[in-house]
């Protein structure tokens, strides 16, 4: 649901923006990165309140022993898995081919941590797909 | 050696990844809701075409995108309203997805005798949650709560006139 919300919230800010487009790049490439860049925003103002409420980081990461692990599970439910830092890199840079200190700009954390962050979802991956 | 297999096979799952995703329900009306609330037509229309043509291009790309993010979110409630108008977008737009839904199934029977009465008690829960928003129209617990007695709805309305259970 709110990959829902944030999409409207994306496209409502998108309208707003849209005239600070000056053609400098590809449309499709400043989509993107403001479309990137309103979702951090937009996960980052919403994790306040989910912090307090559920405790997600906390209730994330229960499952890494409370699920089996297993190879035939599709790539898309250990992402929903995985801790909310480490699966923001893990998008950003795995599937939507940012690079690590494009990412490091995007999510305000330090290249060092990004890589950190995609290094950690990588082991929580493997150990999931029952490599350790 | 399992490290070597472990990245092949996370390559190949990542080349198969989806990159598409529909959104389950209809997002044009809280958008509609959202720029309405603050853009007049004149203002769009001082706008000109180009930026026009523009943003149509951006809307088509924006539900294409929604895919590349659904993995990096959980559910929770939307912000991008607040307050006694975040409700009534709320309940404008459930309230236009429960008719249209009850305009589509109603030659269609259903699969039991009291769902109105269950559709009407979920009602009246909602009522009782909006009137607790009169009071604290900002409580994101109650925002909560009202959109889950939404779903709630939608989800019966939807189960009842299955046709994959009518044919069981």
């Amino acid at each position: 649901m709110l990959a829902e919300d944030a999409t409207q919230e994306v496209f409502i800010q998108l309208w707003r923006k849209i005239g600070n487009y000056k053609g400098d790049s590809k449309f499709s490439t400043w989509l993107h990165t403001v479309t990137s860049n309103i979702t951090i925003s937009y996960l980052r103002k919403q994790r306040g309140w989910l912090q307090r409420m559920f405790n997600i980081e906390d209730s994330v990461a229960t499952y890494k022993t409370a699920e089996a692990s297993s190879a035939e599970v599709d790539l898309e439910s250990y992402i929903v898995r995985l801790p909310e830092r480490a699966r923001i890199v893990f998008v950003l840079h795995a599937i939507e081919g940012y690079r690590h200190e494009e990412v490091a700009e995007m999510t305000n954390m330090a290249v060092g941590s990004s890589k950190a962050q995609f290094h950690r979802a990588k082991q929580l991956m493997k150990e999931w797909m029952g490599y350790e | 050696m399992s490290k070597q297999q472990f990245e092949a096979e996370l390559q190949q799952k990542l080349a198969e990844l989806s990159k598409d995703k529909q959104p389950e329900r209809d997002l044009w009306q809280g958008i509609e809701l959202a720029l309405a609330s603050q853009e007049t037509p004149m203002q769009l229309e001082s706008r000109g075409p180009r930026v026009a043509g523009s943003k149509l291009y951006a809307m088509a790309a924006t539900f294409a995108v929604f895919a590349m993010f659904g993995w990096m979110v959980v559910n929770q409630q939307s912000q991008a309203l607040v307050g006694d108008s975040l409700v009534a977008a709320l309940s404008e737009q459930h309230q236009q997805q429960k008719n249209a839904l009850l305009v589509k199934f109603q030659d269609q029977p259903a699969l039991t005798q009291n769902w109105q009465e269950q559709l009407d008690e979920l009602d009246e829960a909602a009522v009782a949650i909006k009137s607790a928003l009169e009071n604290e129209p900002n409580n994101m617990a109650l925002l909560k709560m009202l959109q889950a007695v939404h779903q709630q709805q939608i989800n019966l309305i939807e189960r009842v006139h299955s046709a994959k259970w009518s044919q069981i």
